[in-house]
């Protein structure tokens, strides 16, 4: 494989980090326009590929960026500098049940929560079967989410989201709802998905689901990439900063 | 150009997120979708009470319709009115509302605040059949009048979206404006010829002459305030049925493409940035 899914190129993100923020409209009269901070940088010149059809980890203690780079890539973040292209469409799954209304029954949302994820009416009528079918509340599927456990509840978010199937699917650390069970059915589904030749970038902190399911992995730190390369080695580099032996 | 293209790909999703918020409004209450109809009547209620009976306010007679029923004089500007109230301030908590869902996921913004202009003006279509129907049975003649009262209501509608765009954004980075939006709002409703007539306005500003010895009156000032425009067209179109003079359509519809423009240019230099402002 030598296409290329999402290319970042000298990515860099910054926040400003308020010493005094003009939140209000008296301290912006009082203060003029000026308003005390200093930048953060949550990414510091971060540059990888990803491969096409791989499974590509992110990998780095908390702090070292990994969320920010991937609402970068989601779209939800700007970054100050560089540029980040994709080949091929992509979605995003950083919560499940973004916008679901508890009023509502969990047919309605499906269609809500379809659209919101880009979805068209079409679309969600196609995979409707399949969606409730996948997340296993079919006998409910009529009344409003707020009755639902909170598992029914993540298990019909995620089964939208995973059926908006796009060619590059961004996931964060969501991958540890439901039961054995329904997690066992999420990883076929993740299987399926690189069958497909699909591309899956994701973040987590549990080592053993990365190097079950990641080709390649990118290790950040502070904002930096320190290294970027086959899932094995670069994961056995990072455990041994973490915990100096505990990969062995 | 491409940014239109976006906001027209993404109208299915603000049909959704405008039922969202229609389905979810009065789920459960008993009375439904006739709470929509409650803030406008209590409204209505008072200030018949406090201007017709013990103020004695005496709006004209409807010139030709021959209408005179202060409550009903009334309503004709008031749920216009409402319906703008209701649109500027849900519109400016909107973008804030959904924090969650904006630092979430990625989508065209703009919806957010135009969802609550649809359900806004699902809830004022009600309000606007109820009125025409009691317009009908007093012995109004509106029926006429209905293609151009659509237009005059989609010119209020654009108005205000423009104004909620603006005020949406400015909210996000001033919680302030909630709160100035409620005081502003009833200011600007007791200066709109609402709960009384603008011929008022008339008499105080001949009697005073140019202010501070210039040549601008107090109703020149007063003319300033778009609402004065649209509630004179729709009282001349629901109370009056009769013609409105061309100027005022003009007046209202240069606001209303005015507004909505700004409001748009403002909200699309700053939407980018939103996830990381809220």
């Amino acid at each position: 494989m030598t296409d290329i899914a999402v290319r970042v190129d000298n990515v860099s993100k910054s926040f400003r980090m308020y010493h005094e923020r003009n939140q209000t409209l008296k301290a912006t009269i009082m203060r003029g326009r000026r308003s005390v901070h200093e930048d953060f940088w949550a990414l510091d010149d971060v540059s990888f590929d990803v491969p096409a059809g791989s499974t590509f980890g992110l990998i780095g203690s908390n702090g070292s960026g990994k969320s920010t780079l991937l609402k970068c890539l989601a779209n939800i973040y700007q970054p100050n500098k560089g540029k980040i292209s994709h080949f091929g469409s992509m979605a995003a799954m950083l919560e499940v049940g973004s916008g679901f209304h508890s009023e509502l029954s969990g047919r309605d949302n499906i269609y809500l929560n379809g659209s919101i994820l880009g979805m068209s009416k079409k679309e969600v009528d196609r995979k409707y079967d399949e969606i409730v079918d996948f997340s296993g509340v079919e006998a409910f599927i009529d009344q409003p989410v707020k009755n639902y456990s909170s598992g029914m509840y993540v298990r019909l978010g995620f089964a939208v989201a995973i059926n908006v199937d796009p060619d590059i699917l961004v996931v964060d650390e969501v991958l540890a709802v439901g039961d054995a069970d329904f997690q066992a059915k999420c990883m076929q589904k993740f299987e399926d998905f690189k069958t497909a030749g699909k591309t899956v970038i994701l973040v987590t902190h549990d080592m053993g689901t990365v190097s079950k399911m990641c080709d390649n992995v990118a290790w950040l730190s502070h904002g930096k990439l320190l290294e970027v390369g086959a899932a094995e080695p670069t994961i056995k580099a990072y455990l041994d900063t973490v915990a100096p032996g505990a990969s062995e | 150009m491409n940014y239109l293209k976006e906001m027209l790909s993404s109208r299915e999703l603000l049909a959704n997120l405008t039922l969202r918020e229609i389905r979810g409004k009065y789920k459960r209450t008993i009375f439904g979708q006739l709470w929509s109809l409650a803030n406008p009547l209590a409204l209505m209620l008072i200030y018949t009470i406090v201007f017709a009976f013990i103020l004695r306010v005496e709006p004209e007679p409807g010139d030709p319709s021959g209408l005179d029923v202060f409550a009903v004089w009334l309503l004709c500007a008031l749920l216009p009115w409402t319906f703008f109230a209701n649109v500027v301030t849900s519109g400016a908590n909107s973008l804030i509302a959904n924090a969650g869902l904006i630092q979430k996921v990625s989508f065209s913004r703009i919806v957010l605040p135009l969802s609550l202009v649809g359900s806004s003006i699902y809830n004022w279509l009600f309000e606007m059949a109820v009125l025409l129907i009691v317009l009908t049975i007093i012995g109004g003649f509106v029926l006429p009048w209905l293609p151009l009262l659509v237009v005059i209501m989609f010119l209020l509608a654009v108005f205000a979206a423009g104004i909620a765009l603006m005020l949406s954004i400015a909210n996000v980075y001033f919680r302030d404006t909630q709160w100035f939006l409620g005081i502003i709002l009833q200011m600007w409703l007791y200066l709109t010829p609402i709960i009384y007539p603008s011929s008022l306005i008339t008499t105080q500003s001949e009697a005073h002459g140019g202010l501070l010895g210039t040549d601008v009156t107090i109703e020149f000032v007063y003319n300033l305030n778009p609402m004065v425009h649209f509630v004179e067209v729709f009282r001349n179109l629901l109370y009056d049925n009769r013609w409105p003079d061309l100027t005022e359509w003009l007046i209202c519809a240069v606001w209303a493409v005015v507004s909505l423009f700004v409001g748009i240019i403002i909200f699309r230099s700053n939407e980018k940035k939103l996830a990381e402002a809220l």
